[in-house]
Order: structure tokens, then sequence, then C-alpha cells
């Protein structure tokens, strides 16, 4: 027993190839990722995230949980793939061992198992032949299904799929041969030596019905070669592929447990996450500058693309509203936003050393009170916030310090989300020098850019950190403030920063709840809408900006509500030019019911 | 059968240009969705580069077609019409043998541009509020006083694309110098800054009015936007711009900000539109045939348009093309 004929060479080949780019792949990126982080993985190890990592890979990788949700036909194509493919080799695997025994069986001979059976004469059990004919029933209706997403995706929920590169196509088109032809060896391997379950023993009894054994002796080995070029050209391709991710989610899901995320600068670390994209397209949809203004270039798929084979421009990596809407629907749970702005630091941070040196010894704020207020510079754009606010603290009795109502300086996101991280630090350590100084025990801000910021990039011990619809809510909950309620429809608009970006979607409701009715438009909290005026975005147009508001505007006005409220100083300029009802920040629906 | 021609809209061009068609022998109803006609200027004071009251323009106007014996129907407003003939909003339909749109335009809502304080604070006043406190005689602070400074924005919604109008509203800049003048005669102690993108002086007179402001008004031209407004504690507005002829960012406390708000297409452009298919230009306003030899003419068949409805003008400008309108009118009557 040998386990070895001419026609194992494609596979054998193909398969060193992958796993020794694999292993190379991995090694680098792994010694390359910075040493905090590494050292965050030692320490992991032996804990019980590793175990929740076990049980991840076995959801997400092979089951694929998160895109049964996003669609179930879709879900059961992915797993079906996936998890069967798996299991065929599992299952191929204790076939062997309960045929032969404990003994060393090279890789091929497990793989070929059914070849080497008949034509060595070794025992198989027609449990395994069973079972294996079922599994690969299963891959098979995934790939028919995927033959069926081709012409029409719409079945699975998807209106847009992602445009493949050729290298792609190679490896699709191997994938796609894989299991028919295995299917068809298989079956010719019954049709002349017997066994096969109910597919491949039913399908080589038509064959011996039908064919005559001559013509199947022939054809019997080339489809055993067919079937092993299959492989060897998909494992072959797989490294450079889509189908990397296969590999790479597994890492990806240990190193999240462990905790390493991407950062502001890129890391090779980041190659396990723009790898694991399997560029299934489910970010296209999502996308407003796809749905609205028909830009299909620039989505987080082609972004990953593009980056993973050094070919990002400035205009992709520049062109997104950085909404999150694409982030919340992934189903590899890459941290797709970060990785865009780490690559636009690695184009963009060119820091200014002297630009910033005017903040030294700055102080523009006023007041003197345990609770401090940041406006922000949208909310000094949009004063009406501004003096709502006023009213409020002012009715609430607050003592409040005012860090930038004379002036001041900007949290900084909006020089990180351009990929001037270094400019936006010093930024950064100013406020947060500023705050620290004051002695405040709180920070309220209106805008959620600003307290997205403050919560994720400032070291303020001591200080918490609210939006005004968490200050307001409490203020109202404590009776500090009693607000009027009345009949009046008002239907609010989750901003991107503060639904998506902070996990607040409750609080501003609970407030609006207590003001009058509340209606909620069609996309709502996570599904929520961007109003198309991100800073993120150094791309578009102020035309079409406007577009993207229009269609968010179409919605929140066929709600019927008399009053649109958000909480966002950006959206609320956004809609404003596009809604035909009064938009208002919650801030001034709240002051001008005192 | 004598004939009726439609005119929509009784402002500074619907009159004149039911005059025109009166002179011609043509008879015409004005459709005035007010309660009387006049239009904008009922509300102005003086008009460039002459210091013209407005009242001088519009009342032998009015005197005119109330002596021509021209049917005026007031508080009419029009929601469709056609080439024979427009509907009212009660659902009323008013027969003609041609129409022609004299609807103008809307004064851009100052109140978008929040970062000014149109409406949150004392002293923030726009360009129509001078001449309407110019007219009653109440220019002045909220509190009373006499401003020491004042500061005048130009391009408030125009050339403005974060607030989608792209298009200049050509009749500011002017009217910025005009009232900066008038102003400094009414408070001559104050000053009075202009602060600007460019200075478009395209009229006869303008660039001769401009020069006079600075050299014997000694009004102050300061090349920048305006960024934002603030109120100060004392009461006074703050207001950041850059000058960027210096290149340098400069803060000022002003006790006056007047906004100068540009000229924008009318939200109802387009029903109007829609309803008999004329052409609405990117800026919402409504697209001539052609600008040269059809400028009066709006393309669908027995439909005319005059006036501001389809772009910014002055008065003198619109009175003339009236004239044009009703000469294009009585010709396409004559061979129809």
């Amino acid at each position: 027993m040998s386990f070895f004929a001419p026609f194992c060479l494609p596979f054998m080949a193909g398969a060193v190839v992958m796993f020794a780019l694999l292993l190379v792949k991995w090694s680098t990126w792994f010694c390359g990722m910075p040493r905090a982080d590494k050292m965050a993985v030692l320490r992991g190890l032996p804990t019980r995230k590793t175990l929740a990592a076990v049980w991840e890979v076995v959801s997400e990788s092979l089951l694929h949980r998160r895109i049964f949700r996003i669609n179930p036909v879709l879900g059961y194509m992915h797993a079906s793939l996936a998890f069967g493919w798996f299991l065929l080799i599992a299952v191929g695997w204790v076939e062997t061992v309960a045929c032969l025994g404990l003994r060393y069986v090279p890789l091929q001979g497990h793989v070929f198992y059914k070849y080497f059976a008949a034509t060595e004469s070794l025992p198989h059990l027609a449990v395994f032949d069973q079972a294996m004919d079922f599994l690969l029933l299963v891959v098979l209706s995934g790939v028919a299904l995927a033959w069926g997403k081709r012409f029409c995706s719409r079945m699975m929920g998807m209106r847009r799929t992602t445009k493949h590169v050729p290298g792609d196509r190679v490896a699709l088109s191997a994938l796609w041969f894989v299991f028919p032809t295995r299917l068809v060896a298989e079956s010719i391997t019954a049709a002349l030596y017997g066994g096969g379950g109910f597919l491949t023993g039913g399908l080589g009894g038509v064959m011996e019905e039908y064919l005559s054994p001559l013509l199947l002796a022939r054809l019997f080995e080339p489809v055993w070669w067919v079937y092993s070029l299959s492989l060897g050209v998909f494992f072959a391709a797989l490294p450079f592929s889509r189908y990397m991710h296969i590999f790479t989610e597994v890492p990806l899901i240990f190193l999240r447990r462990y905790g390493v995320r991407a950062g502001d600068k890129e890391s090779s670390g980041d190659r396990f996450r723009t790898d694991a994209c399997s560029r299934c397209g489910i970010c296209i949809d999502p996308c407003q500058l796809q749905s609205v203004l028909g830009i299909d270039d620039v989505q987080s798929v082609y972004f990953l693309r593009d980056r993973r084979y050094k070919m990002l421009e400035m205009k992709v990596a520049n062109n997104c509203l950085m909404c999150g809407r694409c982030e919340a629907k992934c189903p590899v749970g890459i941290d797709l936003n970060t990785l865009r702005r780490n690559s636009r630091d690695t184009m963009r941070n060119i820091p200014d050393e002297r630009r910033y040196d005017y903040f030294a010894g700055v102080d523009r704020s006023s007041g003197e009170g345990r609770v401090g207020y940041f406006a922000g510079c949208m909310t000094m754009l949009t004063p009406r916030t501004l003096t709502a606010m006023e009213r409020i603290f002012a009715a609430a009795g607050e003592q409040v310090w005012w860090a930038d109502r004379s002036g001041g300086v900007c949290c900084g996101r909006p020089l990180k989300l351009s990929g001037e991280t270094d400019s936006a630090r010093r930024m950064m350590d100013y406020n947060a020098g500023l705050f620290r100084k004051h002695g405040i025990a709180t920070i309220v801000t209106s805008c959620p850019i600003c307290l997205r910021t403050f919560r994720e990039e400032y070291d303020l011990p001591g200080i918490e950190v609210i939006h005004h619809s968490e200050y307001i809510m409490r203020l109202i909950r404590s009776g500090r403030i009693k607000v009027g309620r009345g009949e009046e429809k008002f239907t609010y608009h989750d901003p991107c920063e503060l639904g998506r970006g902070a996990g607040i979607y409750d609080e501003p409701r609970e407030v609006i709840e207590s003001l009058g009715v509340l209606v909620e438009p069609h996309s709502t909290r996570e599904n929520s809408l961007c109003c198309g005026s991100s800073l993120a975005n150094t791309v578009i147009s102020d035309a079409q900006q406007l577009r993207i508001a229009e269609g968010l505007a179409a919605e929140l006005d066929a709600t019927g509500a008399s009053t649109v409220v958000t909480a966002c100083p950006l959206c609320k300029k956004a809609v404003s030019c596009a809604a035909s009802a009064p938009v208002k920040d919650l801030s001034e629906v709240v002051a001008e019911r005192l | 059968m004598k004939r009726r021609v439609v005119i929509i809209g009784g402002g500074v061009a619907g009159m004149q240009t039911a005059l025109r068609l009166h002179a011609a022998g043509i008879g015409s109803v004005i459709l005035e969705k007010d309660s009387a006609t006049g239009g904008k200027l009922r509300d102005w004071h003086k008009l460039f580069p002459t210091f013209t009251p407005a009242s001088e323009v519009l009342d032998p106007l009015r005197r005119a077609v109330g002596a021509a014996g021209i049917e005026v129907r007031t508080g009419a407003e029009v929601v469709g019409l056609d080439g024979r003939g427009a509907v009212l909003a009660d659902g009323t339909r008013i027969d003609g043998d041609a129409v022609v749109v004299a609807t103008g335009f809307t004064l851009f809502d100052a109140r978008i541009k929040e970062e000014y304080g149109y409406g949150i604070y004392d002293n923030v006043l726009t360009s129509a509020d001078v001449e309407r406190m110019l007219n009653e005689g109440t220019l002045s602070m909220k509190n009373g006083d006499r401003p020491r400074r004042i500061a005048f924005l130009h391009c408030v919604g125009s050339r403005d694309e974060k607030v989608c109008q792209r298009h200049c509203s050509r009749v500011c800049c002017v009217t910025g110098v005009k009232q900066a003048m008038e102003l400094k005669e009414r408070f001559p102690e104050a000053d009075v800054f202009n602060f600007y993108m460019d200075i478009r002086m395209f009229g006869s007179g303008y660039e001769e009015m401009y020069r006079e402001a600075q050299v014997r008004h000694n009004v102050h031209f300061v090349r920048g936007r305006i960024s934002e407004a603030a109120p100060t504690i004392d009461g006074r507005i703050q207001i950041k711009a850059e000058d960027t002829l210096t290149g340098r960012p400069l803060r000022m406390s002003v006790d006056m900000l007047i906004l100068l708000v540009g000229m924008r297409a009318n939200d109802d452009n387009r029903r109007l539109a829609d309803s008999a298919s004329l052409t609405l230009a990117p800026s919402g306003f409504v697209q001539p045939a052609d600008p040269f030899l059809h400028s009066v003419e709006s393309g669908a068949e027995g439909i005319f348009c005059v006036g501001t409805v389809t772009a910014p003008k002055n008065v003198g400008e619109t009175l003339a093309e009236a004239a044009a309108a009703a000469d294009a009118v009585a010709d396409y009557l004559k061979n129809r």
C-alpha cells in the first residue's frame, strides 16, 4: 500500500505550495506585529479566551452564523461549502482510521481513499460510504447555490455582488470543478469496482447501465486526474486569492479574542485582517455611496483588495463616509474603518511641527463647575444647539465650565479621519490637558464626533464623558428639569457616530418620548442611514453629499412627523438642507418645552 | 374675440408685461398670490445706483395698471399651468390665449446659515430687514442704541455649494455697497466693514459707487468670508473671518451684522415646471428656450417667462425684459 498514483501529483504540489506559503505569510505577519500585540497573544493563550476563540472559529469560520442572520440562503451556501467540506475531510479521516486501523496514511491517501480502496482492494464500510455521499451532496448543493448566485444574487438578499479580479476567477473556477469532478470520479470508481453510497453508488449504477465498461475504464484515470488538478490549482491559487480568507479568518479570530485590534498605524498584523476578507460583497449593499451615487469601486471589499495587492489609491481610501454601515454587516468582523484610517495615515500623515504651536498656553474657557461643556466646532456653527444647552443648564441650576464657548481647539477627529494622526494627537493632548486642569468630573458634549474621540482617544482619568442626550435624559429622570409633554409627532435620526459609533440609541429616544410621540423612520438604530456630510469623506462633492442627505430626508419626511430630531450638529445641517419638516437638535426641542 | 394673456405674478415684471401688452391692444389678467401687487419691491427702500426710492418705480406702475383697467386677482396662488391658462390653488381655472410666468424669486433664508446667528442673536439682520427698517425709519440696534461698528457679509446663500446655491445672485454686491453708504449716512460715527469674496460691479454706475463708498464714505472692504458669529458678554457680536489678502485670521466685535441674502429659485418652480413641461436649470430657476434669441420664451408653446423667475436680475433689467416678453407674446398671438 504505497498510497501513490501519478494523478496525485498536482494535488500534492498544490497542497505543498499552499501550506508553505501559509506558514511563511503567517509567521512573517506575526513576527512583524508590535511587541505589545505579540505579548497580548502570549498572555492570552492559557486563558479562557482561547476556548472562546475556538468556539467562534466553529461558529463563524465553519457554520457562518453571522451570514445566516443576514440571509438564510446565503448562510446555507457558505456553511454548506465550508462546514460540508470540513466534514468531508474530517469524516474521511475517520473513515481511513476505521477501515485501516491506526496507522500512517499520507495526505493523498486520505483525500483519494476511494481510489486506493478500489484499486488496492482496501476495506470500505457502508456507513461511511453513505455518510460521505451525504456530505458530498451537501457541498454540491452549496456549489449549485453559488452558481445560482452568479445569475440571481437577489435570491440571497444581495442586490450587488463583488466584481472579482482574474486571480479570483481562476480559483473560483477550480473550486467549482472540485466537487462535481469528485462526484464523477467516485461514481465511475463505484461503477467499475462496486461500493459507493446512495449518491456515487447510485450514479455509478446508472453509468454501469448506460455506458460501456470500456469507456468507463478509459475515463477512470483521467477523471481522477481532473479532480486532483482542480484541487491542486485551487490550493496553489488560494494564498493569492480571496480564498486566503478560509485559513486567515482563524488566526484573526484568535487575535481579536486576545484583544489585538487594528490601530492608528498600519501594522503587519493588519495582513491578518485584509487577507481575512472573503470578498463576499455583503458590504456593498449597505453603502450609500453605491446605492445613492452609484460609486462602485470604493467599498470596503475593494479597499481591502487594493490594499492587499498594494494598489491602493488615495481616491479610493478617502472616498468613504466611515458611517460604519458596512462594518456592522461584515461577517468576518474586520475593523474596516480603522484599517481605512491607518491607510490614510500611511498616505497622508505629514506632521507639521509648528502649525499647532499656537495652542501653547491658550485657554479661552470660562465659568466654573464640576460639569464641563464642550460645544465642538460644529456646534459653534449651529449655535441654536449651544443656546439651547445654555437654557437647559440654567434650568437645571448646573454650574458649568464652558470649555470652548469663546473659541477652542478641535477634538482632533477630522484631522485623524484625514490621516494626519500625529497632528490630531497634538490637539487631543491639548484638550485633555485643558479638561484635567479645570478639575471637572463630567464633560458633556453635543457633538457625537467629539464624544467618540474623548471616549476612545483621550486619557481622562476620573472624568466621565457623556453626550448631551445622556445628560438631558439624566436631568429629566432625576426631575432636575421639567418638560411639557404634548402630542407632537417627532421622528429621530440616529447619527452614525452616536449610534453605531458610541452605541447610544435609547437615551435620545427616551428624551423625545418625554416630549411627545416618537415615530421611527424605515432605517433606524443600527441600520440608520448616513446624512452624507461625514467629515471622513474628502472625495465626493457637496452636491453628492446633498443627494445622500435627500435620501435620508425622504425617509424622515415619510414618517409624517412634524419635527425631525437628531443629536449631531453635522447631521442637523445636512438634513435641514434636504428635509421639508423642520430639523432640530435634541437640545432645542427640550429647551423649547422647559 | 378679445385676446387675453394670463400673467402669473404681480411684481414689476408682471405689471410691466401687462402694461406693454395693453399698449399693444392685448388684454391680460394678473394673478398675484399676495394681497397686493408689487412683489419684493414693496418692502424695498431705495434702488441702486441712483438711490431712487422704490416707490418711484412701483407707484407709477401700479397707477398705470389701474388706469388701464387690467384685471388683477390677488390672493390667487397658481398650482399648475399650460399654454392656455393656469389653475389656482382652489381649483379655479383661468383661461387665456398665452401665459406669462413672472413669479420672481425667493430670498435665501438666512437661518439656514445657522453659524451667522440670524434669528438667534439680536442685531443680526438681513439686507431685506435693513430695507424694511429704513422704510419704517426704525433702523437701530435692538436696544435702540446707535451702532458703532457694522459688518456686512456678502454672498449669504449665493455661490455657496454647502447650501446648494451655486449661482451668483448678482445684485447683492451693489446692494451691500448701497446699504453701507446709507448706513454711513445715518450713523456717520460708525465703522462699516464689508466682508466679500469678490465684488462684482457689473452695471452702469456701480463701480463708481463702489469707489465712492471707499473714498467718500470710508467704508472698509475686507476680502474674506465670515466663518461664524457668536454673542459676546456685553451683547455685541463677535465675528471670525480671514482677511485673505493679508492671509491672517481676524476676530472683530460688531454691533450689527448684516447678511446680504441671495436670490434663489422659488420652491414651487419644480411643481409649475412639471405641470407644463418647462425646463429648470440646475440652480432651480426656469431655463428659457435659449439665452439669446428666445430668452423670454419657455420652450413650451404659449408659455413665456420674464424677470427673476429665470435668473437673478436687477429692477432695470426686469423692466426692460418685460417689454421684450410682451413683444414676444404679441408676436405669438398674431401668428397663431
